[in-house]
């Protein structure tokens, strides 16, 4: 049964990653993009991490997209569709995906003939406490600097997308 | 249950996915995009060595917590500069931005 | 790939699977109760209960011809809206807009989960339940901006933009406002949070939580005061103008469902959930106190004016957040002072 879903949800994000790339408006890609997250989402579900699934859920599908959804209607021009003329042409193309074929055959390759393949252990039901535990005690500072980490970012993106007018008031009325 | 080599393979699979549309397309989002499914592909890889490992350890939600924080606002920047790229030179096609420019 | 192929399964083999499947009580949990019969309900009896209150809070009576007392409006309006035709601009992405609306309706329903209409009456146990809410609903102003995006008009778009600033805005002070409750009972099934409340429920000591996370829910509905997407003398009916016929109906019946359940959530969380006297079973209670929670959102509906978009935003991002830390500090004072134990499972 558990193949059954792993192959369904591999084969689900796979075609959702290459269609995400060559869909010809840029918001269908997005869409793609976004059912291929949440593919990954059930496969981190298949492997027994719910929490960072729904975790993922929230933050990748529910903001990462929205993000990139919302800058490609953005830089939408006018004419209705952005104009996307692909990359080298068609023989660069199909060299390059006889590349990538060859390269993943001797990934796949390598993989399989890896002499050490673990089997699972006994599937055990993570108590969420215990990754609380982790992240104050050992990740502690780690945690600290993340936020720092994102008051940086949000700062610098914030004044990265500002659009400078001329004689804007200052701050608002209370 | 299934062996760990079928999570790897379904990365790399993911990672050569990446890595065709960080080479080939000339869409500055569509980069964006690429990247974003190479970073999914190393969280699946830390989770499924985290489930595999003999006791299961929890460091590896740890990692993949971090990653997609930090992927989310890598996205955040990026977007950003893509915005402020499309406002000063009117095209986020990549081979037209090669151009220090103040 | 796979090391060892399995051998396909045959025929009985998927019939007996089928079988067992519909005859188990997850099915008929999802079917019925509190699965698909009860969220569709709950949704069309909304939006009776909903203009019947509206109704008297403006002194007026409400629906009154369609059965007795209205009761059977909701399902006139359904037939009549089935009736429309579903008229598109001719640039409008026709195909989307129609997606997006059922995924609309997929994602309001989904929240139904992991909440607990009685004591087991669950449809799934799920030890992540209150975050896996919350990731939903975070996934709705993805949708939304599909839909603004897809109708092909700026002032749908605009509308849109307004409701996604809106929704993830308000989405910090709700994740923060039930960490007091998370830290109470250290868990995140939604079925032990309201074993948890067998006591006291957590509206006593969480009552600046239960006031964020009330308000935070109201914003999130898009309801009045927080109503801006929806300003009809400004933007017809913001990102939803352009759904017509049956594509309205999905969406508009997404917006009651929503309230049902983020009713239900709030219920479950801080209004003790299912418990109260043997008098009545416990479904019964639950649903009582989830319409009377539904009752108050829409009479606040009817009392109070819109909020500013600017003040809407501001007000989330500093004085919401404020409160919601307040109720964080109130809660770890209540744990130092060794009254935590009344909580614990």
């Amino acid at each position: 049964m558990a193949d059954v879903v792993f192959l369904a949800l591999s084969g689900l994000i796979i075609a959702s990653a290459i269609l995400a790339l060559e869909a010809r408006e840029l918001i269908y890609g997005a869409i793609w993009l976004a059912i291929s997250l949440m593919g990954v989402a059930g496969v981190f579900i298949l492997l027994g991490a719910e929490y960072v699934a729904m975790f993922q859920v929230a933050v990748y599908v529910g903001a990462v997209v929205v993000l990139i959804m919302f800058t490609i209607m953005l830089v939408h021009r006018e004419s209705g569709r952005i104009v996307d003329e692909e990359g080298p042409g068609r023989l660069g193309r199909a060299g390059a995906f006889v590349a990538g074929l060859v390269a993943l055959t001797v990934a796949v390759a390598t993989i399989l003939l890896t002499p050490v393949s673990p089997a699972a252990p006994e599937f055990y039901r993570v108590a969420l406490p215990e990754l609380g535990r982790l992240l104050a005690s050992s990740y502690s500072i780690a945690l600290v600097i993340l936020g720092l980490l994102i008051g940086a970012t949000v700062i610098g993106a914030l004044t990265l997308a500002k659009v400078e007018r001329e004689g804007e008031p200052d701050g608002t009325v209370e | 249950m299934e062996p760990l080599s079928s999570y790897v393979i379904l990365t790399s699979a993911m990672l050569g996915i990446g890595i065709y549309g960080l080479v080939s397309k000339r869409n500055a989002i569509r980069l964006l995009f690429s990247v974003e499914l190479i970073v999914n592909a190393a969280n699946i890889n830390f989770i499924a060595f985290a489930r595999y490992s003999n006791p299961p350890i929890l460091n590896g939600w740890v990692v993949v917590f971090y990653s997609i924080a930090a992927a989310a606002m890598e996205a955040a920047v990026g977007l950003a500069l893509i915005l402020v790229a499309f406002r000063l030179n009117g095209t986020i096609d990549v081979r037209k931005l090669n151009r220090l420019r103040g | 790939m796979v090391n060892e192929l399995q051998p396909l399964p045959t025929v009985q083999e998927i019939v007996t699977l089928a079988l067992s499947i519909i005859t188990s009580r997850t099915f008929l949990e999802i079917i019925v109760f509190p699965g698909f019969l009860n969220v569709m309900l709950g949704a069309a009896f909304l939006t009776w209960l909903e203009r019947k209150v509206i109704a008297r809070v403006q002194l007026r009576i409400g629906p009154l011809y369609a059965g007795m007392w209205g009761i059977l409006q909701p399902i006139a309006d359904g037939v009549k809206l089935m009736f429309k035709e579903m008229i598109f601009p001719e640039r409008a992405d026709a195909k989307l807009l129609m997606l997006c609306a059922l995924g609309l309706m997929l994602l309001a329903a989904a929240p139904v989960v992991p909440i607990p209409f009685g004591d087991g009456l669950v449809i799934a146990d799920m030890d992540v339940g209150l975050i896996y809410v919350f990731a939903v609903i975070s996934l709705f102003p993805t949708v939304i901006l599909l839909i603004g995006w897809g109708s092909n008009s700026k002032y749908s778009f605009l509308g849109a933009l307004r409701s996604l600033f809106q929704q993830v805005a308000y989405e910090i002070p709700m994740w923060l406002s039930v960490l007091g409750i998370i830290m109470l009972t250290g868990t995140l099934n939604l079925a032990k949070i309201v074993e948890a409340q067998q006591k006291v429920w957590f509206v006593v000591p969480q009552i600046l939580g239960f006031v964020v996370f009330f308000t935070a829910v109201l914003a999130e509905l898009e309801r009045t005061p927080f109503d801006l997407p929806e300003a009809e003398p400004e933007l017809v009916m913001g990102w939803m103008t352009e759904l017509t016929g049956v594509a309205f109906m999905v969406g508009f019946l997404a917006m009651y469902t929503k309230l049902y359940l983020m009713s239900a959530l709030i219920t479950a969380l801080f209004l003790g959930g299912w418990s109260g006297p043997a008098i009545l079973p416990q479904p019964v209670w639950f649903l009582l106190k989830t319409f009377l929670v539904a009752s108050s959102v829409v009479i606040i509906r009817g009392s109070f004016p819109r909020v500013r978009v600017d003040i809407l935003l501001r007000s989330a991002w500093t004085r919401l957040l404020l409160v919601a830390f307040a109720n964080i500090f109130v809660t770890v004072g209540v744990i130092w002072l060794g009254l935590g134990g009344i909580w614990r499972i």
